[in-house]
């Protein structure tokens, strides 16, 4: 590397004499270069020929050269290299300049003399004010595409190296962050995305640029600028109003081959309302099934399960706020308000540092901000339920609000069955209020709240209810171009109650509830261009009250029973750096420190080791105080992932990944039920632990209007919890002695082939999956199956679905959603015999063998009206068909004794094809 | 808009629970499995061993003993007692006095030459019962039963019962026919007016007192039926039998119970495997079935006679019953070419018919009155032998 000693900036080789005169001295060259930097072509090219080359490393940084030639001439290799590039050569006797955005003349212009002194003299000025903050500096509004943007200070010349820009995108319309949205810089080739805030930084070479940029639902721009220095830029971008015949570019596209992640899925919630469901109201969760790797252990269940991972291995996060319980009425309904999300991430595999405390998934909801420019709503009538939502400025361009709010009115219909469901009755409702506020160029609060409520009676006395409720104040602040924090504090509870009035004798209330205090900071440093650093802490506090049974009334003769609450802390600190090691070469890898602390105020029974956890085995009990710490849990997650660009559109990916999970729901039922109770890690319940390796291939065909993937993992599963036979779960002061660890292992490949754009869009998807848990540990109880391996309760091998949707016209379009899956595991009688003078079943092994296939194909019809963008209203209608064979699916099958007779039974739900229609208005 | 309400109702029947039979996909049975059921009963009262075998799932019987075993009851101080073979599979042995310092098991070999032992277990005895009553809320009436355990050692019980009611025929018939001919009925020996029809319980009573301070059980409910039940239309006697369980015991019981009464809601829990304490010495991998406990049973029974409960019209089984006239010449026909009912329908050897009717009283020369042997013999629903304990 000798040559380094000799590298000038372009500017100072203008203070050159220079040779004028070219030398013929043409030597023939063969060159074959293959994705090679500029430091190897240019010392193969000086060791073929006696030209000196002189370039700024830095510029010419990103210069890739592929070129194969046979005897020619150095200038026509320097042409074909520099073809259609924005960089260029200059010949001078022996020496070679290279340069980037500029030509070097080999000549002198007229009145040389004159602009070097100017020059010199403005160089002294900048360099004393390159150093000043920028403050109270206005940000650029860069609105149109056709004019040049000056950012940073004029300097004359533009100084050599790069420079930090960043800035906000928006939505023209309604001045809410785009997220996601990709800016492309098409002379370095390089490109950022939008944070959830709509932040984007990006180191670039100081000069001249034009800025693409491309935005989920918003209309394809672009900007120029002239980048002097460190500087921000504000994009506003225009919704792509009806122009259905343009083709959709989605910053998906880009991402799918080239983000570093693996099994990260962004849908947008247009993308979701294409999706026919049971009563015509779009559902994020029913959306989420449809993705490879996500299953249901049937209909009308709250929970799905992500590679392998239970219900409660999924972190369902609502603005930063944590769900327990994502559905409405049995999950027929999710508990997201479809006409404010904007838009759900789900993270499989590479799940991002700042995440934890769940096993198998991330689902990140992200409702929209509020119209900072105008009042605007809609409102959604469908047969069981209506929804209505409110948005619009409390102060023009810097707050807004966003109110909805969702019922049903089932009740009616329900009064109007037959004897056996006349009595039963449902109503749910939830309401959204978010609060959004720009104090000033570098700081914005946003609040957001959630409220949801359920309550339903099935044909007997009893009454369910059920609720969500959250809060959260998010405080973002940047504190430079390169590095911003978002502070986060909120409380969730979720609560129930179960009650029976119907006997004063028996009547009762048994009611549960958890409440957590977050506490999160998320830093975010763009430290160069090839590391971006994410470092922040979180805190959570839970409080459980895991049930109280207590009579209700004078009369009641119930025992009250009530079990002692529970305390915990989870903490963790993380760091993550995204580093690109070279344009083709990205790795991510981060690590978060969990730290769990069990507090007291409790008594926690010690058991005698090595022996399983029963009343016969209690050594003696140790009583804790308030606050005390009773034990520690610590222990790093490891978060590695990694992606080569094999091609332009073909890149291939790895990660390794492992989770920690500290808080457990207890259900021995199929389903999330509404009398699942929490449970906390204690000294006799250890943490839950996963670890997963994952790999995948991403192609993306058809100018990106095709994606196809494959992935391919394997998980292990650590202190699973599964239930002892007959467990009790409910009002159960020592769960320990009724649950068992298992250990189990899940594997699979996911299949993806989907067509974001054209008339005809949606995707196709095919997983195989398994997962297996045992239980061989003969100190803790029991064994399962003898000890050896059993499918979970929600393992399918196979799984495919279908999710289309065809425009015919710009108001017109079909959708149609196809569903298959193998039938999941059960449990069945193999024999009967008598026993306690009745006839009895006995049961095949955990798990042995399985309900039937699943399919289910569902079709609806999108009617728009009017395209005029300028009425008062737009209205929408949805017209469909859910389950249109009317397969018979079931949901679960059950044998139980009717005087002495054991009789199968078979449940299905959605046993026809049920018709829906929806009315959507939007004002 | 009354057509699309229809639609809707219609909808929401279909999808809010589907129930159908289901008969799972031909379950091949790997084989059948050794039940075993009984108390060895620590005491006076007769130890019952009852062993079968499991059936087939799609089997239409479930009755399937095991014979020609031999069975023993062994201590860990190496007495043994050996059972004696009954009928249906049936085991049994009187007398035994256990020592409660002892453990005592199982064992059984199978005709097969298979082996199968229980584990060692402790002898429990159960406390007396404390009274049996009844009680009635709602039409209904509930048989209770309390008890207690001064010592504080049992605290988990179980519970059957085996209940004796009286039942009349709908008619008291005076002649009975022997096919030839109608003779007066020994109203004493040939009684069939009165007979004592007997029920064993078919659910499983168990009941915790470990969340208790002490061992006392109140307000049990054994079993309970409408109080216009014809169990109480005459005189209802109840025997309750009490055994002390111990904590794996009341699990088997709880797992048994969960399994085959308590399944099938949305929210109900998936089967659970049945651990009993008996094993296959053969075979180790076989499951066997039942849980096998020892000690003293406690009984106590109650009479309940319908004077002493609210009066209420008893929901008879023979309410339907009438009474028809049997010609010797029945009407419409005339010597010599009469027909002739009593031989038709009675007097049953003419025809070949089986007995059909059968005659009340006589009505002059004209013939009989005489109902179905359903409303006339209740030893078709019964015995007519009153039971020893009956007073």
């Amino acid at each position: 590397m000798r040559k380094r000693a000799y590298i000038i900036s372009f500017y100072f080789l203008l203070l050159y004499q220079v040779v004028l005169a070219q030398q013929n001295n043409a030597v023939l060259i063969s060159v074959n270069f293959q994705q090679t930097k500029v430091a190897q072509f240019v010392s193969e090219l000086e060791a073929k020929s006696n030209y000196h080359f002189f370039y700024d490393p830095v510029k010419m940084d990103s210069l890739m050269v592929t070129l194969q030639v046979e005897n020619k001439p150095i200038e026509f290799i320097l042409e074909m290299a520099f073809k259609n590039t924005d960089y260029h050569f200059a010949i001078s006797n022996q020496f070679i300049f290279l340069t980037k955005g500029r030509q070097i003349k080999t000549e002198l212009p007229p009145g040389f003399a004159e602009i070097q002194k100017n020059n010199q003299l403005e160089k002294q000025a900048n360099i004393v004010s390159d150093y000043t903050e920028e403050k109270d500096k206005k940000v650029l509004e860069a609105t149109t595409e056709n004019k040049i943007y000056e950012i940073g200070l004029k300097t004359n010349p533009i100084k050599p190296g790069n420079a930090i820009l960043s800035g906000y995108v928006r939505n023209i319309k309604t001045g809410e962050a785009v997220v996601g949205a990709s800016i492309y810089v098409a002379s370095t080739k390089n490109g950022v995305a939008t944070d959830q805030f709509g932040y984007f930084a990006i180191s670039l070479p100081r000069g001249r640029h034009t800025l693409i940029i491309r935005a989920l639902g918003m209309r394809d721009t672009r900007r120029q600028i002239l980048f002097y220095a460190d500087g921000k830029i504000n994009i506003e971008l225009t919704e792509q109003v009806n122009s259905l015949k343009e083709v959709k570019i989605s910053a998906d596209k880009v991402a799918n081959v080239r983000s570093v992640e693996l099994g990260v899925t962004r849908l947008d919630i247009k993308n979701i309302k294409q999706i026919p469901t049971a009563f015509g109201e779009a559902d994020v969760l029913k959306v989420v099934l449809t993705l490879p790797g996500v299953t249901s252990v049937g209909e009308a269940t709250t929970g799905f399960n992500v590679r392998g991972g239970a219900a409660d291995e999924n972190l369902i996060l609502l603005d930063g706020a944590t769900i327990y319980n994502p559905a409405h009425f049995f999950g027929f309904f999710a508990a997201f308000n479809p006409d404010l999300v904007k838009d759900i991430e789900l993270y499989k595999s590479s799940i991002p540092e700042k995440f934890g405390g769940r096993l198998s998934s991330v689902l990140d909801i992200t409702n929209r901000e509020g119209n900072k420019k105008n009042f605007t709503g809609s409102a959604g009538i469908g047969l069981l339920t209506s929804r209505f939502n409110i948005e619009g400025p409390i102060i023009k361009d810097k707050t807004s609000f966003i109110f909805g709010a969702r019922t049903t009115y089932s009740d009616w219909l329900l009064s109007a069955l037959p004897e056996a469901y006349k009595h039963s009755s449902a109503t749910f409702n939830d309401f959204n209020l978010d609060l959004s506020h720009q104090i000033n160029d570098k700081n914005n609060i946003y609040l957001s709240s959630y409220l949801s409520n359920d309550q339903f009676r099935l044909n007997s006395d009893t009454t369910y209810a059920y609720s969500n409720r959250s809060i959260a104040l998010k405080w973002k602040h940047n504190f430079n171009n390169k590095l911003y924090s978002v502070v986060t504090g909120g409380i969730d509870r979720y609560q129930y109650d179960i009650s029976s009035k119907a006997d004063p004798l028996t009547a009762y209330d048994l009611a549960f509830n958890i409440n957590q205090t977050n506490f999160k900071a998320d830093f975010n440093y763009y430290l160069t261009n090839k590391h971006t650093i994410n470092f922040g802490l979180s805190s959570i506090l839970y409080k459980i009250n895991p049930g109280s049974f207590e009579p209700s009334g004078n009369q009641s003769l119930i025992l009250s029973q009530i079990i002692s609450p529970e305390q915990a802390l989870e903490s963790a600190l993380y760091l993550g750096d995204k580093f690109d090691i070279s344009p083709n070469f990205t790795l991510s890898a981060g690590i978060r420190y969990n730290i769990y602390n069990y507090l007291g105020a409790q008594t926690v029974d010690n058991y005698a080791p090595n022996l399983p956890k029963s009343q016969v085995n209690v050594l003696d009990s140790t009583t804790y105080k308030g606050g005390q710490i009773i034990n520690t849990f610590a222990a790093p997650d490891i978060r590695i992932s990694a992606r080569y660009i094999l091609g332009e559109n073909l890149s291939i990916k790895a990660g390794y990944n492992t989770l920690h999970q500290y808080i457990h729901l207890l259900s021995n039922t199929t389903s999330i039920s509404p009398t699942d109770v929490y449970k906390l890690s204690d000294p006799n319940i250890k943490p839950e632990s996963s670890d997963q390796i994952s790999m995948g291939i991403f192609k993306n065909a058809a100018s990106n209007t095709i994606e196809m993937s494959v992935e391919i993992y394997y998980k292990r599963l650590n202190n699973y919890l599964d239930y002892k036979s007959g467990a009790v779960l409910l009002l159960n002061q020592h769960i320990e002695r009724d649950v068992i660890n298992t250990e189990g292992k899940a594997y699979g490949a996911e299949f993806l082939l989907k067509k974001t754009a054209g008339k005809l869009n949606g995707w196709l998807s095919y997983t195989y999956s398994r997962t297996l848990l045992r239980q061989n540990d003969p100190n803790a109880g029991e064994l399962i199956n003898g000890g050896s391996y059993y499918p979970a309760n929600f393992d399918k091998p196979h799984s495919f679905n279908f999710t289309g949707n065809y425009k015919f016209t710009h108001r017109y379009s079909v959708s149609v959603d196809v569903a298959y899956s193998t039938g999941r595991p059960i449990t069945l009688p193999i024999a009967k015999y008598e026993y306690g003078g009745s006839e009895r079943v006995f049961y095949s092994d955990r798990n042995e063998y399985r309900i039937p296939d699943y399919f289910r194909s569902d079709f609806s019809l999108n009617i728009e009206g009017n395209h005029r963008v300028h009425q008062r209203t737009h209205n929408s209608w949805t017209i469909g068909v859910y389950n249109l064979t009317g397969r018979q699916n079931a949901y679960s099958t059950f044998f139980t004794e009717q005087s002495g007779v054991i009789s199968g039974y078979k449940l299905s739900i959605f046993a026809a094809p049920i018709p829906f229609i929806n009315y959507n208005i939007r004002f | 808009m009354k057509v699309l309400f229809y639609i809707v109702c219609f909808i929401l029947i279909l999808f809010i629970n589907c129930k159908q039979a289901y008969t799972p996909p031909a379950i091949a049975s790997p084989g059948s499995y050794l039940v075993v059921e009984g108390v060895i009963n620590n005491g006076t009262d007769s130890t019952i061993i009852k062993l079968s075998n499991t059936v087939n799932i799609a089997s239409t019987s479930t009755v399937n003993p095991v014979f020609n075993a031999t069975v023993a009851v062994e201590g860990d101080n190496n007495i043994t007692y050996l059972l004696t073979e009954t009928n249906n599979g049936k085991y049994f042995t009187t007398n035994l006095n256990l020592d409660n310092t002892h453990k005592y098991r199982l064992t059984i070999t199978t005709s097969d030459n298979k082996k199968y032992y229980s584990d060692y277990v402790p002898v429990l005895n159960s406390p007396p019962i404390d009274s049996v009553f009844f009680t009635i809320s709602n039409n209904q009436l509930n048989i209770n039963s309390t008890t207690h355990d001064p010592t504080n050692k049992v605290q988990f019980y179980r519970w059957d019962y085996k209940q004796t009611w009286i039942i009349h025929s709908a008619e008291i018939s005076f002649f009975k026919s022997n096919g030839d001919t109608v003779l007066s009925r020994d109203l004493v020996n040939d009684n069939i007016y009165e007979c004592w029809s007997t029920d064993t319980s078919s659910t499983v009573v168990l009941k915790s007192t470990s969340n208790l301070e002490q061992s006392i059980v109140r307000d049990n409910i054994i079993t309970s039926f409408p109080l216009n039940s014809e169990k109480v239309a005459i005189r209802f006697s109840i025997m309750v039998s009490q055994y002390a369980l111990t904590a794996e015991a009341f699990k088997f019981w709880t797992n048994l119970k969960k399994n085959t009464e308590k399944l099938g809601g949305i929210f109900d829990p998936q089967p659970s495997e049945i651990n009993g304490n008996i094993h296959c010495l053969t075979n180790p991998n076989e499951p066997v079935i039942g849980y096998l406990s020892v000690g003293q049973v406690a009984n106590k029974r109650i009479f309940i006679s319908n004077r002493q409960l609210p009066q209420v019209v008893p929901n008879l089984s023979t309410a339907t019953c009438e009474l028809d006239t049997f010609w010797f010449c029945r009407p419409g026909t005339s010597p010599p070419n009469c027909e002739n009912m009593v031989d038709e329908y009675i007097t049953y050897n003419k025809y070949n018919l089986g007995v059909i009717i059968i005659p009340i009283v006589k009505v002059g020369d004209i013939g009989y009155l005489g109902t179905s042997p359903f409303c006339a013999d209740c030893t078709l629903r019964g015995t007519n032998r009153k039971p020893d304990f009956w007073k």
